[in-house]
């Protein structure tokens, strides 16, 4: 490396507003970017580790332990990939309606959480929501009265609102009555205005013109709008089935983090999330969330990762919409879970997390102990697209300030609304010019 | 997860209990949980993001918080830090929080809506190993009847009770 040509390091070690902790590292010599490095610390392989040997029924309440925001994506991805095995599947009924309700309460909780408090205060000048709530007690409160929504729904449906525990292989411990499915209704109206307004208010904030081109992946449900099931798809024209994904995903350690970084053989980086969903699949959308979509600008795809705000608010409509629905045409099952025996065998299952596809798989034995797991988080597919944003943000904005660009940089890593905490615990940003 | 009773006092752990040290929150009240809620003292954990604390200590008029903190002190120090009309110290939170919101960001942030209780003392434990994995390292797990008990009092005395409930 050239000792007299200038070299800028931006290097900053918390990363403010992200699940878990993490780091950043850039390293521009002269006016070319030599480095960009999304830092990830902790080997992420403890879960799969700590699953070998215990028993398939297990799957969901470990693994839901591995993040506190999306708790019902791991239970989800498992209790599929332990029914795939086992050669069971729930694709209808008012089984599958109950999932679909959970998880459209994550969704409601993870994306209120991001939306109002995490992503807001980018576009509104903030440093956090806590600044934020002082000028815009209205926003944050909304915030708040969204997420008190996704928390009854898990609350009702998963036993509690954080780690839930009525998720098991084949079903539910216990179905709630259609009573307390229909009390939701109003509360869920309000929430479906709330949302509608936050597509209308994150429509109008400022978005700098930037448009990138990740391949796009999430899965593709016939029935609707992607949440729990569904093939894999790909703008590239990827359409695989969920046994098929280490066909065509890899993953790989790389130097600087202990995360392993996931990308398409043959093609490199991807992009899951509510970027992918919506790019892939907003022709799914329910009328009243693709309408929302359509008066706030969106076209069939949204390639701007700023505008994820926006995309997520829509999904907000999307996911009370779709709980209504659901808690209006609710029936009690005949029984709340359906019976599941073991057999040697592979399963896999793949659910949309809020923050993009969350794969799981799963080697079983003859009497369902765990012999072997694998977990694809979905900010370790997303990692190296993240990275590219980040470089494609430093050659555009080479002659900000570091501070500007340190702030530029933290911004580009939130619009992915990455969970550091599912792939690891410690992760710190850094931005620095030696 | 219970809301708190009106004008109650509130005890909450903080922590995941896959993160080694992190749980010591939740293990302290796990601790203390039977002697609060004898004298009537709401007991909760909080193993979510932060914000969820807010809902929980909801209408409550005094909150006891336990959580670990990762500041580099020698491990098992037990801070009393009364937040109620001011900031925690930015070194002591945030630092190593696997949660979205931290417990320092969810205190200023209730503060700024009018959602604070009136009385807000925090009690954290410094941990050593915050890596995924169970089981508290030794000095912690040495200091979890010392700030359990150090909890409780200041919960019994914020509720206007003896500490003999």
């Amino acid at each position: 490396m050239s000792e007299d040509r200038q070299r800028r390091v931006i290097r900053t070690d918390l990363l403010a507003r992200v699940e878990g902790e993490g780091a950043m590292y850039v390293r521009i010599d002269g006016r070319q970017v030599a480095e960009v490095k999304l830092r990830i610390y902790e080997p992420p392989r403890f879960f799969e580790a700590f699953l070998r040997g215990r028993a398939f029924t297990e799957a969901p309440d470990i693994t839901a332990r591995i993040c506190g925001i999306c708790p019902i994506a791991y239970q989800m991805s498992a209790v599929r990939a332990m029914e795939d095995a086992c050669g069971v599947a729930i694709d209808d009924g008012p089984l599958r309606d109950l999932r679909r309700l959970i998880y459209c309460g994550e969704w409601i909780e993870s994306h209120s959480l991001h939306v109002y408090m995490l992503h807001a205060p980018d576009f509104l000048g903030y440093a956090g929501a806590v600044e934020m709530a002082r000028d815009h007690r209205e926003i944050v409160e909304q915030g708040l009265q969204m997420k008190k929504i996704g928390n009854a729904l898990m609350a009702l449906v998963g036993g509690r609102e954080v780690h839930p525990i009525n998720v098991r292989v084949g079903g539910f411990y216990r179905a709630p009555t259609v009573a307390q499915l229909r009390s939701l209704r109003e509360p869920l109206l309000r929430a479906r205005e709330t949302a509608l307004a936050t597509v209308r208010w994150t429509a109008q904030l400022p978005f700098p013109e930037v448009e990138r081109a990740p391949e796009l992946v999430a899965l593709a449900d016939p029935g609707g709008y992607p949440i729990d099931l569904g093939r894999i798809v790909s703008d590239a024209g990827l359409d695989i089935a969920a046994h098929e994904f280490d066909e065509h995903f890899i993953e790989e350690h790389v130097e600087h983090s202990n995360a392993l970084h996931a990308r398409i053989r043959e093609r490199g980086s991807y992009l899951t999330g509510p970027l992918a969903r919506y790019g892939l699949c907003s022709g799914q959308l329910r009328p009243l969330a693709g309408e929302a979509a359509r008066e706030a600008g969106l076209g069939p795809v949204c390639r701007n990762p700023f505008q994820s705000i926006v995309v997520r608010a829509v999904e907000l409509v999307q996911a009370c919409d779709e709980a209504l629905a659901i808690v209006e045409r609710y029936e009690l099952p005949d029984a709340p879970a359906v019976e599941v025996v073991p057999r040697r065998a592979t399963g896999h299952g793949v659910t949309e997390a809020p923050r993009g596809m969350l794969y799981h798989r799963y080697e079983i034995d003859d009497d369902g102990t765990i012999l072997d797991a694998r977990i694809v988080p979905p900010t370790s597919q997303n990692q190296l697209a993240i990275e590219e944003d980040l470089r494609a943000v430093v050659e555009q904005e080479l002659d900000l300030p570091d501070d500007e660009l340190s702030l530029r940089l933290e911004q580009a890593i939130r619009n992915h609304d990455p969970c550091i905490s599912c792939a690891t615990h410690f992760l710190k940003l850094t931005v620095d010019r030696g | 997860m219970a809301e708190a009773r009106a004008r109650a006092t509130v005890v909450i752990g903080v922590g995941n209990s896959l993160r080694h040290d992190d749980a010591a929150g939740l293990e302290a009240v796990r601790r203390l949980r039977t002697r609060a809620e004898r004298a009537g003292v709401v007991v909760c954990e909080q193993q979510g993001e932060c914000l969820g604390l807010l809902a929980q200590w909801e209408g409550a008029g005094a909150v006891v918080l336990i959580d670990a903190i990762h500041s580099g002190r020698a491990p098992g120090t037990i801070d009393r830090l009364d937040a109620s009309a001011t900031a925690l110290p930015a070194e002591l939170v945030g630092s190593s929080s696997t949660h979205a919101v931290g417990i320092g960001e969810a205190i200023e942030l209730a503060r700024a809506l009018d959602r604070l209780p009136a009385r807000v003392v925090v009690f954290g434990v410094e941990g050593r190993c915050f890596s995924a994995g169970e089981g508290l390292s030794e000095q912690v797990r040495a200091a979890i009847p010392a700030l359990a008990d150090a909890a409780v009092q200041e919960a019994l005395r914020l509720a206007g009770r003896s500490a003999t409930g």
